[in-house]
């Protein structure tokens, strides 16, 4: 076991990493300012992946500079299913709320892989342009052009949503309309319009993720799911609401599961589960969470 | 300007306003005054457009409101500071105070905005970086209404802006709020200190299990001695 072995473990762990960030950051905007914990969130990662796979096979796009185009389109995608399945249960309590959202959350789980499957057969796709095994050797360590950029995106879109939610009078609205939506309405703020600005970018930040990740990986209608556990696991892990939390979450599971990795082969999923449990028993607010 | 026309609202299917009736004429300062449990607040939200009326109609300037959503009726002059004062607790006091000139309109007038309520208050100006979680109950009070104020309302409902404060900051409350009529916005205030509220409002409404009791000139309740034997009690 050598160090360099490790560091390219490392490496590959943080671009691992910054994708759970991602698919993180999108569950946790939506939960965080509407309450409604998205479970079908994967599938909206398998949809951006697909739309990539289409840009680029059909229309011979490069998949990096058709992330705008997949963004806007999965943006659109959220409004549509925000205004005909999620609008009417948002302005129920919390409690009813969250159970009616998961109930119509997990039928767009069973349903959108459907779809792929008769839309992009259950082959599995790739999205792989020409420069998409090649990589450059740093001290040693070999770094992949792909990962590199979607690290590098990656960071982009959690640094522009954290600014955004921040610096702008749009993004503290946003921020007023999860900490008391009452109170919000009373600012003049449009709530109802802030919540599905809110869950389309959560579905639009989820379509980026999708691409990104099917430029790493093979795509299949049933993707979804796996990465749906994954961005809970690190939302839990970072706590709820922290945006820049869920980035250096993601980070750390993909580290973790990478080093891990050297000993335990395929049983690295464990390893989340196991820091889950560990930060559930002994810090439940999350890492980067308030008590 | 506020013209509330026999209202009836409800929980559910529990009736809680019976042919409510009230007005607030431009300038003027009304109190709401009632037992616990009465409607004061129900009433107030009403007005904000938080609940809805089965019956009545509420206008503002001679537009109907009571079908708006809430941040219409924010953006056309009416500033609700509700009960239990809804800050931002995880944002700052600055922001918070931000929030309150969201409408476009009174966005643009936000920086003489923050000198006035900083005139009001000024220990909201000394605490602007701080998160408004950190307040006290007094402080809270404060930003609430200076939030209320950003938006530069043509009128200002405070809803029981003293309870569960201390006589000093209360005291003090009540002078800002003199000074806010001074300024000649429109409040209507509900009140559990009666004789407080009475002393600075023209008028006043008495609100008993849902209903308007009695309403009439301020003065003449603070010397009606049923009206403060009945809700002004051991105090």
């Amino acid at each position: 076991m050598t160090l360099a072995f490790i560091t390219q473990s490392l490496v590959s762990g943080i671009n691992v990493g910054a994708l759970y960030g991602l698919t993180a950051v999108g569950l946790s905007l939506v939960f965080g300012v509407m309450k409604i914990l998205n479970v079908a969130h994967g599938e909206f990662i398998m949809i951006g992946a697909y739309a990539g796979f289409w840009l680029f096979t059909l229309l011979d796009c490069d998949p990096f500079l058709g992330l705008p185009l997949v963004g806007i389109a999965l943006f659109l995608l959220g409004m549509i299913c925000y205004k005909v399945l999620f609008s009417h249960v948002a302005k129920f309590v919390e409690e009813v709320k969250l159970k009616n959202s998961l109930l119509i959350a997990f039928g767009l789980f069973l349903i959108f892989p459907q779809i792929a499957q008769t839309l992009w057969t259950g082959d599995e796709r790739a999205i792989s342009p020409a420069y998409s095994g090649e990589s450059f050797a740093v001290l040693g360590i070999r770094i992949g052009y792909v990962p590199l950029g979607a690290l590098l995106v990656a960071v982009v879109v959690i640094l522009g949503l954290h600014l955004l939610l921040n610096k702008t009078y749009y993004g503290k609205a946003v921020r007023a309309t999860s900490e008391n939506w009452r109170a919000a309405k009373l600012m003049g703020i449009n709530v109802e319009r802030t919540y599905m600005v809110t869950f389309s970018l959560g579905v639009a930040i989820a379509g980026i993720a999708g691409v990104l990740i099917g430029l790493t990986q093979a795509l299949m209608p049933a993707m979804g799911m796996e990465w749906t556990i994954k961005a809970l696991i690190v939302v839990l892990l970072a706590g709820i609401g922290s945006i820049p939390g869920a980035f250096f979450a993601g980070i750390i599971l993909g580290v973790v599961e990478a080093v891990s990795a050297i000993w335990m082969g395929p049983y690295t999923v464990a390893v989340g589960m196991v820091i889950l449990l560990v930060i559930l028993m002994f810090r439940p607010q999350g890492l980067f969470g308030k008590a | 300007m506020l013209e509330v026309q026999n209202i009836d609202v409800f929980y559910g299917d529990i009736q809680a306003l019976w042919d409510v009736s009230l007005r607030v004429s431009e300038g003027e300062m009304v109190a709401l005054i009632g037992a616990n449990g009465a409607g004061k607040t129900t009433m107030v939200e009403t007005i904000s457009g938080l609940l809805r009326s089965k019956a009545g109609a509420i206008t503002f300037n001679n537009i109907r409101i009571d079908k708006k959503e809430s941040h219409k009726i924010v953006q056309m002059g009416i500033s609700l500071v509700p009960e239990e004062k809804g800050i931002f607790p995880g944002m700052s006091v600055l922001e918070n105070l931000e929030l309150g000139a969201f409408p476009a309109e009174s966005r643009k007038h936000k920086d003489e905005s923050y000198q006035s309520v900083y005139g009001l208050f000024s220990v909201l100006e000394s605490r602007l970086q701080q998160s408004a979680g950190t307040l006290s109950g007094g402080e809270r009070t404060m930003l609430a209404i200076g939030r209320a104020l950003m938006a530069r309302p043509k009128l200002l409902v405070l809803d029981e802006p003293s309870l569960g404060l201390a006589p000093l900051v209360v005291k003090n409350i009540f002078k800002v709020i003199q000074e806010i009529q001074d300024s000649n916005v429109s409040t209507l205030l509900v009140e559990q200190n009666v004789r407080a509220a009475l002393r600075i409002a023209a008028r006043a409404y008495i609100v008993e299990n849902g209903r308007i009791a009695d309403h009439g000139k301020a003065e003449k309740f603070l010397h009606d001695e049923k009206v403060i034997e009945a809700y002004l009690g051991a105090a």
